[in-house]
């Protein structure tokens, strides 16, 4: 136990990590549930309208910042120095560091609900509904104090793995030979120390208010809720891709491995992260659309939100590509990675809906965007981290997950999450607005909401079945070995699991597929890049 | 035990440059984080005039402590650099209370605590550390100054 608390090395920080996204998943997931049993029904009153605020409030805190990060961070701390060549993290205390501090920030925000006033102002807080004079108790300072240490540790962990992989890789890994995932980490990183700051910044002067009577969003005291607006989005829209940048890098390894092919336009999928990185700070406003700004103002952003689909779109056609006249082998790591493709897609489409503001206008706030950021943020970053754990899974624990039971949680999981989040885009359109504990009884609300409900219900089954399946091919799966999926990247290269010491000598590089070259001597991969050159 | 865990008597020189690599990145890319919360902090208190007000006997004075603070650390003067920069934060204490030089504070005191703890292979990025906190200060002064 001990070893475990006081761990330093990156592939305990990294488990740890990714227990902890499990169990505020599992928190988060049961104020889910509690809110779609709410609504199953017109007029329930299953709980107070008080504890519903509440409940959607600690989800999408919890989802975002206590599961999304920390599991993209967990894979990234244990994957990226195995992928890179490296021995070790390079800041290693610097990591442990940041973990404890994203894992007692999230239990900070929990302690709310044992005072008895936990944090009902949304997600994402808007002022004035978050200053005093509207949420007088203690809720709101747990949520800014708790957002003030989860941003301390995400930081930290972004800088670990920056100069981790500015500093640690192997000898002739330069930057065009980096694993995409790597890649995708590296950018991801780069973007939590540029965005992250602005809701630090947000949170003290969010406290200032509250705590210290300060005027920074109180309209009554000459304050401006715009301000909170736009430094929250300023933070917000790149968020979106921190977590779902990773999830690209993911289903980046998945896809061309069991289709045994290399991935399809390396450097267009490197260089269109690196665009959506950039473009992403460009577009917080289509956040803010319903707010009264110039027109001017909203055809730039609208612009610019819109741009960013390309970039994004590049990256799809890529992944299909690669699919493409490939010898693909359908095991559950590559069923979650094409279901990605299909979920992402639809939450994108609907992004680009609400990039054009008339439609935003008609929809915002109403159950279309939640519809939406469920399909990026669980058809995204969720099904892409399954894929993830089905693929790497034999490489964490040194035993193969099962197949069957993979197959089953599969299906449930896909038919759960589809029945849930794609009848809500019927409720935005039909005018449900988001963030009612209860709705009248007018026509298809009811039945559309008692099917998101039921759908929510399956997809709990298909989660339960693959931590089932989890926790029984910990002790019970087949021996891995190795590189059970015949992989090319340098992770595989080391034991399963890895030992302290992840490599018994740092390997050379010479191509994208350092595996492929190893086992390949008589065609590697630099010979034909060579050769082609 | 991880990289840092060396002592600097104990590295070679190949590794302690390693290190020091490590360190600086570390710490630019923390500054860089810095950059961007003061610059949103600054910004929000000039634009509501929230902005402490430093122009005044004191002012001068934590200003010159925090530079002196900052040479002392170039020449390499820990102790020195340590006992100015305990000074100042005396004298901030001192001063009416101010978020944006309040949250600054806590900076300096992280770093008095640092420059006490940090061992030698990591005090040139911890230089940089003050460096950047002397001109944040110095950017508030003059803001404090013009609003």
């Amino acid at each position: 136990m001990n070893s475990w608390l006081c761990a330093i090395d990156h592939k305990r920080v990294g488990i740890l990590y990714m227990l902890s996204a499990l169990l505020f998943f599992v928190a988060g997931g049961m104020e889910a549930m509690v809110m779609r049993a709410q609504l199953a029904a017109p007029r329930l009153q299953l709980i107070t309208p008080e504890t519903y605020n509440q409940m959607f409030t600690m989800h999408g805190t919890t989802m975002i910042f206590l599961v999304a990060m920390p599991i993209l961070t967990g894979f990234g701390v244990y994957l990226a120095p195995l992928m890179i060549g490296a021995n070790e993290m390079a800041l290693p205390r610097l990591g442990a560091l940041s973990f404890w501090l994203q894992f007692f920030g999230g239990l900070l925000l929990y302690f709310s609900f044992a005072t008895g006033d936990a944090p009902d102002a949304g997600w994402f807080s808007y002022a004035p509904l978050s200053e005093k004079p509207f949420s007088p108790g203690p809720g709101l300072d747990y949520w800014a104090l708790a957002l003030l240490m989860i941003a301390g540790g995400s930081i930290g962990s972004a800088i670990n793995l920056i100069v981790t992989i500015a500093t640690e890789r192997a000898p002739g890994m330069t930057m065009r030979l980096v694993p995409l995932f790597v890649w995708m980490t590296l950018v991801a990183s780069l973007m939590i120390v540029f965005a992250l700051p602005a809701l630090g910044a947000s949170a003290v002067m969010l406290l200032s208010d509250r705590l210290l009577h300060a005027r920074f969003f109180d309209p009554a005291q000459g304050g401006a809720p715009l301000l909170w607006q736009h430094y929250f989005w300023i933070f917000g829209h790149p968020e979106v891709y921190i977590v779902v940048l990773p999830a690209f890098g993911m289903i980046s390894e998945v896809i061309p491995v069991f289709s045994r092919q290399p991935i399809f336009g390396y450097p267009f999928v490197a260089t269109s992260t690196v665009a959506i990185a950039f473009l992403s700070y460009g577009v917080w406003v289509h956040h803010m659309f319903a707010v009264a700004l110039g027109r001017n103002f909203l055809a730039v952003f609208a612009a610019a939100s819109m741009l960013i689909a390309v970039p994004t779109g590049m990256k799809i056609f890529s992944w299909i590509a690669t699919m493409w006249g490939g010898a693909i082998r359908f095991t559950t790591a590559m069923l979650f990675a094409v279901a990605f493709l299909w979920e992402f897609t639809v939450g994108g489409l609907s992004g680009v809906a609400f990039a054009t503001v008339p439609l935003d206008w008609q929809l915002t706030d109403t159950y279309f965007v939640v519809a939406h950021i469920h399909y990026v943020l669980f058809g995204g970053t969720v099904f892409a981290v399954l894929a993830a754990v089905h693929y790497w899974f034999p490489k964490f624990s040194g035993r193969m997950m099962d197949e069957k039971l993979g197959r089953w949680s599969f299906w449930l999981i896909v038919l759960g999450f589809n029945t849930a989040a794609f009848v809500q885009h019927f409720l935005g359109l039909l005018g449900m607005p988001r963030r009612v504990y209860t709705y009248p009884d007018l026509p298809w609300l009811g039945a559309l909401n008692l099917i998101s409900t039921v759908g929510a219900a399956i997809l709990v089954f298909g989660i339960l079945l693959f931590c089932a399946n989890v926790a029984m091919s910990l002790f019970f799966g087949a021996v891995a070995g190795d590189d059970p999926w015949n992989a090319w990247t340098l992770e595989w290269a080391a034991s399963s699991p890895p030992a302290l010491r992840n490599f018994a000598e740092i390997p050379e590089v010479r191509s994208r597929r350092p595996l492929w070259d190893r086992k390949h001597p008589e065609a590697p991969d630099w010979m034909a890049v060579r050769g082609g050159a | 035990m991880g990289p840092e865990a060396s002592g600097s008597a104990r590295l070679d020189g190949r590794e302690r440059r390693r290190v020091n690599k490590r360190t600086q990145l570390g710490m630019a890319m923390f500054l860089i984080a810095e950059a961007v919360f003061f610059f949103l902090l600054i910004l929000a208190c000039a634009y509501f005039h929230a902005l402490p007000r430093l122009y005044s006997p004191s002012g001068w004075i934590l200003t010159a402590l925090l530079l002196a603070g900052s040479v002392s650390l170039w020449r390499k003067w820990r102790w020195g650099a340590m006992a100015l920069d305990a000074v100042f934060l005396v004298g901030l204490a001192g001063t009416p209370f101010a978020m944006l030089t309040a949250v600054l504070g806590l900076f300096v005191l992280a770093g008095v605590i640092a420059l006490a703890l940090v061992p030698a292979s990591g005090r040139s990025a911890l230089s940089l550390y003050w460096y950047f906190f002397t001109a944040v200060w110095l950017v508030i002064f003059g803001v404090a100054g013009q609003v």
